[in-house]
């Protein structure tokens, strides 16, 4: 009992602020606001409806509020949080549930090296994206242009072929008139000569 | 050790509320409400209207008190208010001030 431990039962229910510079465990219900220099502990079935400023703070059970802590802040498989936490370390353990948000405080993003990786890729991206919308254009009309131009030629040369083997005369008539029409003439006469 | 503790460096701003045993060898201001025990032990300074069934005072108590069976003042003990209770006990070396009704 003169252990320096403070213990909320799990029948006990304290609505208020409660300070305080050693570890606190909490089984029953606190409403309010509470103050620490050293250990939080909600136990599995306390209730702590509170905004906390604690040094450690180890969830197994419900809180509701906002969790300021200047070491460490561990949510158990049991925990259930809903509030902001602040804290240079922040625990979620898989099967914990946590709504709000987390500030584990500044730090430099550049020497942390997933998040180069992250951002230069982005960076990247975007140059590149900016610039390939340029010679994308350019490429795409390039091929086009030459596409359609060598399907151009060949068509009229194929017309212009085989018109020269029938006779020159024909041919000579076809450069006259259009080049459509004198294919498909071509084609004809070509059936009926050959049949 | 299924009862509350408020150890000696806590400081309590408000209403407790509970139905087990609680150990008192902090602070607590404002309001105790239980059906069980309370012990304020010699570091326990309570400044609060405390309702209980039982209550030990080691320590040293402002405000009043109603006990639904018991209240103890043992000879460290300093309390300051009214005492309500059906049976009260002050003893030797105990401190108190205040009005004392054993109407049960």
């Amino acid at each position: 009992m003169t252990e320096p431990i403070t213990v909320i039962g799990t029948k006990t229910m304290i609505n208020g602020n409660l300070e305080g510079d050693e570890d606190l465990t909490v089984e029953g219900h606190v409403e309010g606001s509470i103050n620490l220099s050293k250990t939080l502990t909600v136990e599995v079935g306390g209730v702590v409806r509170a905004n906390i400023n604690v040094r450690n703070a180890i969830i197994s059970g419900v809180l509701v509020g906002n969790v300021e802590a200047q070491e460490a802040v561990h949510i158990t498989e049991q925990g259930r949080v809903v509030g902001d936490i602040t804290s240079p370390r922040v625990i979620l353990v898989d099967g914990s549930s946590f709504r709000g948000s987390i500030d584990m405080g500044d730090f430099n993003i550049e020497t942390t090296p997933g998040e180069i990786q992250r951002s230069t890729p982005v960076t990247r991206f975007e140059e590149d994206g900016e610039e390939e919308e340029a010679p994308a254009r350019a490429t795409t009309r390039v091929r086009t242009v030459p596409t359609r131009r060598p399907a151009a030629r060949p068509a009229p040369a194929r017309s212009s072929r085989a018109p020269a083997k029938p006779a020159a005369k024909k041919a000579a008539a076809k450069r006259k008139k259009p080049p459509a029409p004198k294919v498909r003439s071509v084609g004809k006469t070509r059936g009926k000569k050959k049949r | 050790m299924t009862n509350t503790v408020i150890g000696s460096s806590i400081v309590i701003d408000g209403e407790i509320s509970g139905e087990e045993d609680l150990v008192i060898q902090g602070t607590v201001k404002g309001r105790i409400v239980l059906k069980e025990n309370v012990f304020v032990e010699q570091s326990g300074v309570v400044e609060a209207d405390i309702e209980t069934n039982n209550i030990e005072v080691s320590g040293q108590v402002t405000g009043n008190i109603v006990a639904t069976d018991k209240v103890e003042i043992t000879a460290g003990g300093r309390a300051i208010g009214d005492i309500k209770a059906p049976r009260i006990l002050i003893a030797d070396g105990a401190i108190f001030k205040g009005n004392v009704d054993m109407d049960a």
